[in-house]
């Protein structure tokens, strides 16, 4: 006989389902700003490189405020030097102070970040305390000019690039604070893709007319500037080693692989191996990314890295590597196996059938679920517009992947997304505070989009602001673990972003947490007994 | 060739005297690569003999060497009526009336004289390519790797088999064989989803044709679609238990698939079924290797290298026991492998992605 389907048996599957963590697509009340990256007929790369989004807390009012950086205009053919008018507003970048009602106002002119300057077609951020005077501040990457912002901690901000010796040139990308040499002053890393400039631009593709790939144009460095502490930087990009290694780099992470309590720098390169830049301690860093496994695929191919992300998956206390790539790539997915060692586990992970047919830019690995694994997350779409007409089985816009993490391996589940987007930058943070973490995206000639994540269980969380004092004040570098998770304290990685620098935690069903921090500055501490469900500044021991 | 066709001995007979010198210095200014005046001299010579068939040989062979193949028919086809034998007559009509493009006519003497290659060049200009095939064949045989006959071998194995399908799609079109044929041609073109349509096409009208799900299933590998790959390598392996390439297919989806295990047992069998193909040794040792078995992938990937000395197959075979063993703490090993990879990378060039 068969038994009858009960109200208590469907009842059952919907809690089962609503198990999942729901992303509702929210507009940003308040934010009408649209990433203008001014596509042309000459097909110019960098069109297809911008934005960065940064989620933080520019007046230290508890709720995370939103910077938008603008690509800029694009005549039909360029002048040399380029132009790229940035001075009318709709060209601007943009900050956007979130209100305690959940809406945004823009603060751009407020707050001195209005026309960032012609010459500069924006690309990314970067944030961090500098000067650790306890207010956040901004690094804008751009085709061009880099800039500083200081932030005044009046609601300003002042340019202070030229000052500070950070302007840099070319074409930047990601870029991510951290401190190197752990001397409480946070350094700067600046990605460079290639050097290219209207007057050597190509279209590639035949009569498809297309962008052309990476290896078109010649590889360049990245940039390395120490912070002296004083409000300049030293740029040693040479002296360090850092400039030994041309690559076509676009996306940055740190963390400290192994373990010998200096920051280490992971950059994915496109098109080619990806480099690992191990800290020597001394103030050089050595690229060892072949010699540790986690420069090609497991069968040796070279691959299309554009975001990253370098954050323990499995739990295992050490941080893992997930690189994203191009269709006919798989994500590359690899796991630190200690003793410096990576093995290319994107097959195992499950991240073959979840990644092989898809375009990945900003990536985060985070508990969406609350359920003590960090879940991936990934902003997708192919680099060139008219890649269906190519190869019709890809899309130039896509859904976003989310893969929820099961034991370390991923599985897909819903995003919430319904409608195809051309996405790049990915930011990850909990922007209603309320113990749920959310992504904003960016998408190319469209809004930011809101991924509101809904919760949807009974599952805890912990939310840890650190508060560096021999350390760098934002507690970059330090290495958390809670409750058998581990996160470098960090608000760089993804593609061209900057996440919020609170630590999530999710603790599914316990009620406490036992907090163990390694600050930068060598200090441990731990905490016992933490109730969930709560944000907590933790302030590192002046004495140890 | 040419300088093979020294004369010398018929211009001594030559009965009259006068154009026996005029053949000798003919003969005389070849050897002196003066090819006007061979070309003068050996035409006065057939001027005062004109039964002189070396002498009309010799002017054509004269006109061939300064690739005046128009200029060298008519002394040839005189050579020829006057000594119909001549095989050198004939070698040369044949490649001077087919560099003219008279391919029908240069077909009787090229084939008088054997000249396979010119011969297979005729036939396809005449379109027996049936017989071209035949010819080049035949020549490579004696001639292995040569880069002229390997291309019009392809070139009228190519124009036979279109001809083969135009006349099936003409004659047939609605049967299987002409959708697997147009898949087939999407296939190569890239374009998928017509492809996936015509084989579910065939695959309707025929579902037990073999060789339908495998390419339909690489129709879907090749857009990593692996779900749908597998489905269709499966039913292969169903349809064909005995195809090492439907195993080494089905073990590939499985292990794009994180399904070591059954990967494994796929490409083992394929490896029964047709020992040491390099390809399913590779996979293998992936496989393997996922699997955590460090012996077996070991084995599979140093077999590899046995077979592959200078391929990306050998390379990446490298690269792989590179990973083993620096996952085994085999530091030296690992570096070994990992400089050997290099090497190899060095030689032949990357990997290049999928």
């Amino acid at each position: 006989m068969v038994r009858r389907f009960t109200r208590r048996d469907f009842l059952g599957g919907a809690a089962l389902a609503a198990a999942s963590p729901i992303f509702e697509v929210k507009p940003l009340r308040g934010i009408d700003f649209i990433l203008q990256n001014s596509p042309t007929p000459q097909k110019y790369l960098i069109e297809t490189m911008p934005g960065g989004v940064a989620l933080f807390d520019y007046n230290n009012d508890g709720l995370l405020d939103i910077f938008l950086v603008n690509g800029g205009k694009i005549a039909n053919t360029l002048h040399v030097p380029e132009n790229f008018d940035r001075a009318a507003p709709r060209y601007w970048n943009r900050l956007y102070r979130q209100n305690r009602d959940g809406s945004f106002s823009d603060v751009t002119e407020a707050a001195g970040l209005a026309h960032a300057g012609n010459a500069n077609y924006g690309m990314g951020v970067a944030v961090g305390d500098y000067d650790n005077d306890g207010y956040p501040d901004l690094f804008v990457t751009s085709y061009g000019k880099n800039i500083l912002y200081h932030n005044n901690g009046d609601g300003t901000f002042t340019d202070v690039a030229a000052k500070a010796g950070v302007a840099g040139g070319g074409w930047s990308v990601s870029a991510g604070f951290f401190d190197y040499d752990n001397d409480g002053h946070l350094d700067l890393f600046v990605t460079r893709y290639m050097e290219w400039d209207a007057d050597h631009s190509k279209i590639c593709g035949g009569d498809w007319h297309t962008y052309c790939p990476p290896a078109a144009f010649p590889a360049t460095t990245c940039l390395l500037y120490r912070n002296r502490g004083d409000g300049t930087f030293e740029d040693v990009s040479e002296r360090s080693g850092i400039a030994a290694k041309k690559g076509r780099a676009l996306g940055v992470a740190f963390a400290d692989y192994d373990g010998d309590g200096f920051t280490d720098i992971f950059v994915s390169n496109d098109g080619m191996q990806q480099y690992l830049f191990h800290n020597n301690g001394d103030g050089t860093f050595k690229e060892c990314a072949l010699d540790s496994g986690a420069g090609l695929t497991s069968d040796g191919k070279g691959l299309s890295g554009m975001g990253i992300v370098f954050q323990d998956y499995d739990n295992d206390g050490r941080p893992d590597v997930i690189v994203t790539e191009l269709p006919r790539e798989l994500y590359g997915l690899y796991h630190n196996d200690g003793g410096g060692a990576f093995s290319y586990q994107s097959l195992e992970t499950g991240l073959g059938t979840l990644t092989s047919g898809s375009s990945g830019w900003g990536v985060g690995l985070e508990d969406f679920d609350n359920d003590g694994w960090k879940d991936l997350f990934v902003a997708q779409s192919h680099v060139l517009d008219n890649v269906q007409q190519i190869d019709a089985s890809l899309r130039y816009k896509e859904l976003p992947l989310l893969a929820l993490n099961h034991n370390g391996r991923f599985e897909r589940a819903d995003s919430g997304v319904i409608t195809p987007l051309a996405a790049r930058g990915a930011a990850f943070g909990d922007i209603n505070n309320d113990g749920w973490m959310d992504v904003v995206l960016s998408t190319l000639g469209g809004p930011p989009v809101l991924l509101l994540n809904r919760g949807g269980s009974t599952n805890r969380w912990l939310s840890l602001t650190l508060r560096g004092t021999r350390s760098n004040r934002d507690g970059y570098g330090a290495r958390v673990r809670v409750n058998g998770q581990t996160r470098e304290a960090t608000s760089s990685g993804s593609y061209v972003c900057a996440s919020d620098k609170r630590l999530h935690f999710g603790l599914g069903s316990a009620e406490k947490a036992s907090v163990e921090i390694l600050w930068p500055s060598g200090r441990k501490q731990v905490l016992n007994d933490v109730r969930g469900n709560q944000f907590l500044e933790v302030r590192e021991p002046e004495k140890p | 060739m040419i300088q093979l066709l020294l004369f010398a001995w018929f211009a001594a007979q030559a009965a009259n005297s006068s154009a026996a010198e005029h053949m000798r210095a003919g003969l005389q200014a070849r050897q002196q690569h003066q090819a006007d005046v061979e070309i003068e001299e050996f035409r006065k010579a057939t001027e005062l003999d004109p039964n002189l068939a070396d002498a009309f040989v010799n002017l054509g062979a004269a006109h061939m060497e300064k690739h005046d193949y128009g200029a060298a028919i008519a002394p040839l086809k005189r050579a020829l009526e006057l000594s119909p034998d001549l095989p050198a007559a004939h070698q040369f009509l044949g490649y001077a009336l087919l560099a003219q493009g008279y391919a029908a006519e240069a077909i009787p003497h090229l084939e008088r004289v054997g000249a396979q290659d010119a011969l297979g060049i005729a036939q396809i200009e005449t379109g027996q390519l049936t017989e071209a095939v035949a010819n080049f064949s035949a020549v490579l045989a004696k001639r292995p790797g040569d880069p002229d006959l390997l291309y019009y071998l392809g070139h009228a194995s190519g124009l036979l088999s279109k001809n083969a399908i135009d006349t099936l799609l003409a004659a047939h079109p609605d049967s299987a064989r002409a959708h697997q044929a147009l898949a087939e041609n999407y296939f190569v073109l890239r374009q998928m989803p017509q492809a996936e349509k015509e084989y579910q096409e065939a695959l309707r009208l025929r579902p037990e044709l073999p060789g339908l799900h495998l390419e339909l299933g690489q129709v879907y590998a090749s857009s990593a679609q692996w779900p749908k790959a597998e489905d269709q390598f499966r039913t292969e392996t169903k349809l064909q238990p005995g195809s090492a390439e439907a195993a080494y297919r089905l073990g590939s989806a499985l292990l794009q698939q994180g399904k070591p295990r059954e990967a494994r047992a796929e490409l083992e069998r394929s490896n029964q079924l047709k020992p040491e193909m390099p390809e399913t040794l590779y996979s293998l040792g992936k496989a393997a290797s996922l699997d955590g078995d460090s012996a077996a992938a070991e084995q599979a990937w140093t077999k590899v290298i046995d077979l592959e000395k200078e391929t990306s197959l050998a390379a990446q075979s490298h690269f792989g026991l590179a990973a083993l063993y620096r996952k085994q703490g085999k530091t030296t090993q690992a570096q070994h492998e990992l400089q050997e990879f290099q090497k190899l990378q060095g030689a032949i060039g990357p990997p290049r992605s999928e």
